[in-house]
């Protein structure tokens, strides 16, 4: 259905060298002499009522995106995913849907971790040997927003 | 000229009677029979009042003249009034006579009012009326007969039937690709797609449906497949210290990886480099490269190196290659084995393999007449491409005895297809199946197949299962993106026309699939990538690609043994020993500069051997993927914000030839409009519209640079308030008073180191979306740091993108110029300006065109009235004489007239300027009027900078509305020495504005620029 304007549906916020909350330590690097490159977190196949949350997109448009798919779309259930900086963004949709349907919505939360990867390019690629790869890891929530049924 | 010109006057004037005029001189009597009185004599009636009448002279110069016309000035006193009406009645029944002759003598129907006539009249006579029918039978015999004449000429040609035939076919097919060769997929591409002739290729450039945004869709969420075969590769071989130590000439690690990078060399990764004339590294740049190394053969320092370059980078390219590697002797290669075709090569394995062959080959009569015969004739026979249009003694090969490298050009000799999408890999899977092993039967035979030989060894054969695991891996990931970039695979895989779908389908990932793929497999492909020795192909091998090559089962072939199979439809097991390919993947990395959309774009390359192409390329299409031209593979760049060759190097040769075509095609367009209705890019103040003058761009910042740096001693400490818009034409002027020292060419700036400062430079530092992460490496940009990379990269030129704020399509060649303060100002005030506008300049050259062409018109006249002999007018000779010599007289004071105004709002009157511009002075002034082109500046252009109201920085190469960033995108160079003038005077939370002016408007736009390394 609606593609996410970027390939990179959950974003992380691209803050492309030097981000220090890479978690693993144990790779001392030098920002001289390594260009960091993250590729895009896992994508994983999508029904038509996953909605990824990122940070680029207008807020209200992600939460009247939800909106739609729960009034006009026909759906009694939604998938919220955020992963990373977009957790917080995806919290708040799910908690805004829930208060503007006086109180229909049910949710129910889910995190987990994604493993995400890291290229390490070097900059005089004849030396240096290796160009390094390396994971890290970063939490993700997955919030069901759907109707309880009637019983 | 005049001659001609009274043939055709005396020709219309046949049928006329002589006109009836009254001398002046009014002679009574005398003069009445000339007054009309004469009867209308046909054809000599014109000639013989022109004798009479000497002040006639030829009696028709258009319009009323005053010297030249015939009219008397006094009316005559008296006429007689039978001469006169006879006169009239003779002038009446000429006209008569005139309008009832059909004049044309082509169709009958002429005759008829339009409205009667009809398309089918000109083959049935039977609806034209009847009084034209005899007419038109006539007519239409006589035209059936001259028809009957050029058939029979045409009948010499073969009937279509014979013109059709296989072997004619493929003659016809040789003979029109001689100029310009064909791809394999030609014929395919041919009926679907508008072809260009270029490169020496006939390419297909974009389809002719309607597919702009299904492309782009496809490129970002499936698949987009292109036939890349026009790429040249070039194989070098020789011991690997000695291939890098002539290769690193070319190359230079500051403008990014060479051909020694640890990664590439070992064979995992394809790498790319840009490659300079050998040790001029920051100028003389030739263009970029992709490479592929063979990965090692243990025990062995012999190397292989493909290098796969643009078509018209190869001719550059090849010649450097071989000074660097000291091959310049050509081995000619033995004629016998390039000449033959592969359809004579082919049957000496065949019946052996195929014993169900023989007792097809007797089939009906007609096919075996036909076999036989073409055996007798001799080997036009099947072609593939690589060979035939090659000329056999041309050398593809150089050696060297020094170093003991061999050069050896593959053009056309591997099929290169390029998939750009997420689901690229998905389309792979799907298509490719991993060769199945052979019985043990054919085993245990010799067989001059390369498989079954290769079935024998059990290392090889690991090795293949190994490969084929990792394949099957590849099923497990879910975007192309996911794939370490630029990681190789080597394959063998069964024919893909086995298993052709009956139907279109749309290959997808499928999530069952996916979890078959052992998850610890797939974790170690997308971190580690290929291992090296899976990598390893037996592409690489001359031989087997050869075998491999001759051995294709035809198309028919095929077929005949698919309609023998028991089930229809059912796979044809066992499948046929020819029908293994081997082959390499190769990822393309996505966009990899920049913040958003990154590893868009990604794709894989998948490299076969010739002959092969139709094979693979239908079996790719059926999986639902679209396909695309060189139009596509443009706007893939762009979207990437990658460079595309011929167009975004302008440093280069290929580049500069590339935009003196561009500029020949656009002017070519631009001439076949009426004036009227061209754009006026004087008005527009767009000096040069279909070309760039990079040079001059680069020259006149610099002297502006250094004008700047005088003054700056001068007055010590003010010069940060200066700016750069108040540069106007004084400084330009003084400028160019300074006599231009000859100066290098400019270059394009590619030093990442540079490149990087650059772009943290370019951003603004204290915007809401940045985060200062960079803000710690990137030194802060004042004077002593710019002038230190100024000093660096003399007459440089840096790439950038820039991407508009707000509304705006930029478009080729539109100009990037430096907002002025005010325009700063307001567009922080206000978040809806669009920008400002540039007043709408004059166009001096139009007056001059029309007085021009008035001029050239009179002096036609005065040519042609002086051609006449002298001796007879005498009354006129002296106005006549006039006329030519006051005509060079004219054109250089009206050029006096109209230069200061043109030239003083522009350019100093400085001497080289005025002296190059004013050519009327020299008696050939009408040549220099040619070359006047309405709406178009002439050569010699002003300054380029300092034109507009704006200073230009730059131009746009590439421009168009971005589909993946949802905004007007342009990609374009700038002059450095600009852009950091620009930067140094702009407030920081503001840095990095331009402002971007198509050449056919005169609106600017905000737009930001981006440099990305």
């Amino acid at each position: 259905m609606t593609e996410p304007r970027s390939p990179g549906t959950a974003s992380i916020p691209q803050t492309v060298p030097a981000s220090t909350d890479t978690s693993s330590p144990a790779v001392e690097m030098d920002p001289v002499e390594y260009t960091l490159r993250k590729r895009l977190p896992r994508k994983l196949p999508k029904r038509r009522n996953d909605v990824y949350v990122n940070m680029k997109t207008d807020f209200r448009a992600q939460l009247a995106r939800c909106q739609k798919l729960l009034e006009g779309g026909g759906h009694r259930e939604i998938c919220v995913h955020g992963l990373g900086l977009a957790i917080n963004r995806a919290i708040n949709i799910a908690l805004q849907l829930q208060a503007s349907s006086q109180g229909a919505l049910q949710l129910a939360a889910n995190t987990s971790t994604v493993e995400l990867v890291d290229d390490l390019e070097p900059e005089d690629p004849d030396e240096a040997g290796e160009p390094m790869t390396r994971t890290r890891n970063n939490s993700a929530i997955h919030i069901k927003v759907f109707y309880p049924d009637p019983q | 000229m005049s001659a001609a010109k009274h043939k055709m006057r005396e020709k219309k004037m046949r049928n006329q009677p002589v006109s009836v005029q009254y001398s002046s001189s009014s002679q009574g009597a005398a003069s009445s029979p000339q007054n009309g009185g004469d009867t209308p004599v046909p054809g000599g009636g014109a000639a013989a009042a022109r004798q009479r009448n000497p002040l006639c002279q030829g009696g028709w110069v258009r319009g009323h003249h005053k010297d030249g016309g015939g009219y008397s000035k006094e009316m005559p006193k008296y006429i007689t009034g039978i001469a006169f009406a006879r006169a009239r009645a003779a002038e009446v029944s000429a006209m008569l006579k005139a309008v009832n002759k059909t004049t044309g003598s082509c169709h009958v129907f002429g005759a008829l009012p339009k409205h009667m006539r009809r398309r089918a009249m000109s083959h049935n006579t039977k609806r034209l009326p009847c009084r034209l029918r005899d007419v038109a039978n006539r007519m239409r015999e006589k035209s059936l007969k001259a028809g009957q004449k050029k058939k029979k000429e045409q009948a010499k040609n073969k009937s279509r039937k014979a013109r059709r035939r296989h072997g004619n076919l493929l003659l016809e097919f040789n003979r029109r690709q001689r100029k310009n060769m064909w791809l394999e997929t030609h014929i395919w591409h041919a009926k679907r797609f508008h072809m260009l002739k270029k490169w020496g290729y006939c390419l297909g450039d974009r389809p002719t449906y309607k597919c702009y945004r299904p492309c782009y869709r496809a490129m970002s969420s499936h698949c987009l497949l292109q036939d890349l075969s026009y790429y040249c590769c070039i194989e070098l071989q020789g011991e690997e210290d000695k291939l890098l130590a002539s290769l690193s000439q070319l190359t230079s690690k500051d403008a990014g990886s060479t051909f020694a990078a640890a990664l590439s060399l070992s064979g995992r990764r394809q790498g790319s480099a840009v490659v300079y004339r050998a040790g001029q590294y920051p100028s003389q740049p030739l263009g970029p490269v992709t490479f592929l190394w063979r990965p090692r053969t243990p025990g062995s320092a012999h190397r292989q190196l493909w290098i796969w370059a643009h078509p018209t980078l190869k001719q550059d390219l090849l010649p450097e290659l071989q000074s660097v590697c000291q091959c310049c002797e050509a081995v000619i290669p033995p004629v016998a084995p390039v000449i033959t075709p592969a359809g004579f090569v082919a049957p000496t394995p065949e019946p052996e393999l195929n014993p169900e062959k023989t007792p097809e080959a007797k089939q009906t009569p007609g096919t075996k007449r036909k076999r036989s015969c073409k055996d007798a004739v001799g080997p036009p026979a099947k072609k593939i491409v690589g060979d035939g249009t090659r000329s056999p003694t041309t050398p593809v090969t150089w050696k060297s005895s020094s170093t003991g490298i061999v050069i050896n050009d593959l053009t056309l000799e591997i099929v290169r297809y390029r998939l750009i999408g997420p689901q690229s890999h998905s389309v792979l899977t799907e298509t490719l199946e991993a060769a199945t092993d052979c019985h043990a039967i054919s085993k245990s035979q010799p067989s001059s197949l390369w498989w079954p030989e290769h079935c024998k060894d059990e290392s090889k054969m690991a090795l293949h299962r190994q490969q084929a695991d990792v394949f099957h891996t590849l099923k497990g990931i879910y975007s192309t993106g996911e794939v370490l970039s630029g990681t190789v695979l080597g394959l063998t895989v069964d024919d893909p026309r086995l298993t052709l779908p009956k139907t279109k389908g749309k290959a997808m990932p499928s999530v069952k699939q996916a979890q078959e793929v052992d998850e610890e497999k797939r974790r170690e492909l997308m971190l580690q990538g290929v291992p090296e020795h899976c990598c390893q192909s037996f592409l690489w091998d001359q031989s087997v690609r050869d075998n491999v090559t001759h051995n294709k089962i035809s198309e028919q072939e095929l077929n005949r043994m698919k309609s023998e199979v028991l089930v229809p439809g059912s796979r044809l097991s066992p499948t046929p020993l020819q029908g293994r390919v081997p082959l390499l993947l190769v990822h393309q990395p996505g966009k990899q500069v920049g913040q958003e959309m990154s590893s868009w774009g990604a794709g894989w390359d998948l490299l076969l051997p010739k002959g092969w192409g139709m094979a693979f390329w239908v079996p790719l299409v059926y999986r639902g993927v679209r396909t695309g031209g060189l139009k596509m593979s443009l706007k893939h760049s762009q979207n990437k914000g990658a460079p595309h060759f011929p167009h975004d190097y302008p440093d280069c040769p290929a580049g500069v030839r590339f935009q003196e075509e561009q500029e020949a095609e656009l002017l070519e367009k631009f001439k076949r409009r009426p004036p009227a209705k061209r754009t006026n890019y004087i008005k527009h103040g767009c000096l040069a519209p279909f070309r760039c003058p990079w040079q001059q761009l680069a020259e006149e910042w610099e002297l502006i640079m250094r004008a700047q740096g005088e003054e700056r001693k001068g007055q010590s400490q003010t010069q940060t308030t200066t700016e750069t818009n108040t540069l106007t034409a004084e400084e330009v002027t003084s400028c160019h008073h300074v006599t231009i020292t000859p100066q290098s060419t400019f270059t394009v700036l590619r030093n990442r180191k540079s490149l990087r400062l650059l772009s943290g430079w370019c951003r603004p530092t204290s915007s809401k979306g940045q985060r200062s992460c960079r803000g710690g490496a990137v030194p802060p940009l004042d004077c002593s740091s710019m002038t230190s990379l100024l000093l660096a990269h003399v007459n440089s030129l840096v790439w950038v993108r820039l991407s508009l704020l707000s509304k705006g399509k930029p478009e080729l060649h539109a100009l990037v110029c430096v907002p002025t303060p005010e325009d700063l100002k307001l567009q922080h005030k206000e978040p809806g300006y669009s920008g400002p506008q540039e007043p709408l300049l004059r166009d001096h050259f139009k007056s001059r065109i029309k007085r021009r062409k008035k001029v050239s018109k009179e002096a036609a006249k005065s040519s042609s009235s002086s051609e006449k002999p002298v001796g007879k007018a005498t009354e006129l000779s002296s106005a006549s004489n006039t006329i030519p010599t006051s005509s060079p007289i004219v054109i250089p004071s009206l050029a006096q007239s109209c230069d200061p105004i043109s030239f003083a709002s522009s350019t100093p009157p400085s001497q080289t300027s005025t002296l190059s511009i004013t050519p009327a002075k020299d008696p050939k002034s009408s040549s220099s009027s040619s070359d006047l082109i309405f709406g178009l500046w002439p050569d010699p252009l002003p300054s380029v900078i300092s034109h507009c109201s704006r200073v230009t920085l730059g131009w746009v190469t590439q421009g168009d509305f971005s589909l993946s960033a949802g905004c007007g995108e342009a990609l374009g160079f700038v002059s450095l020495t600009g852009l950091l003038n620009t930067l140094l005077n702009q407030p920081a939370e503001q840095r990095g504005l331009v402002l971007l002016r198509n050449p056919t408007s005169l609106q600017y736009r905000f737009a930001k620029i981006n440099i990305e390394v």
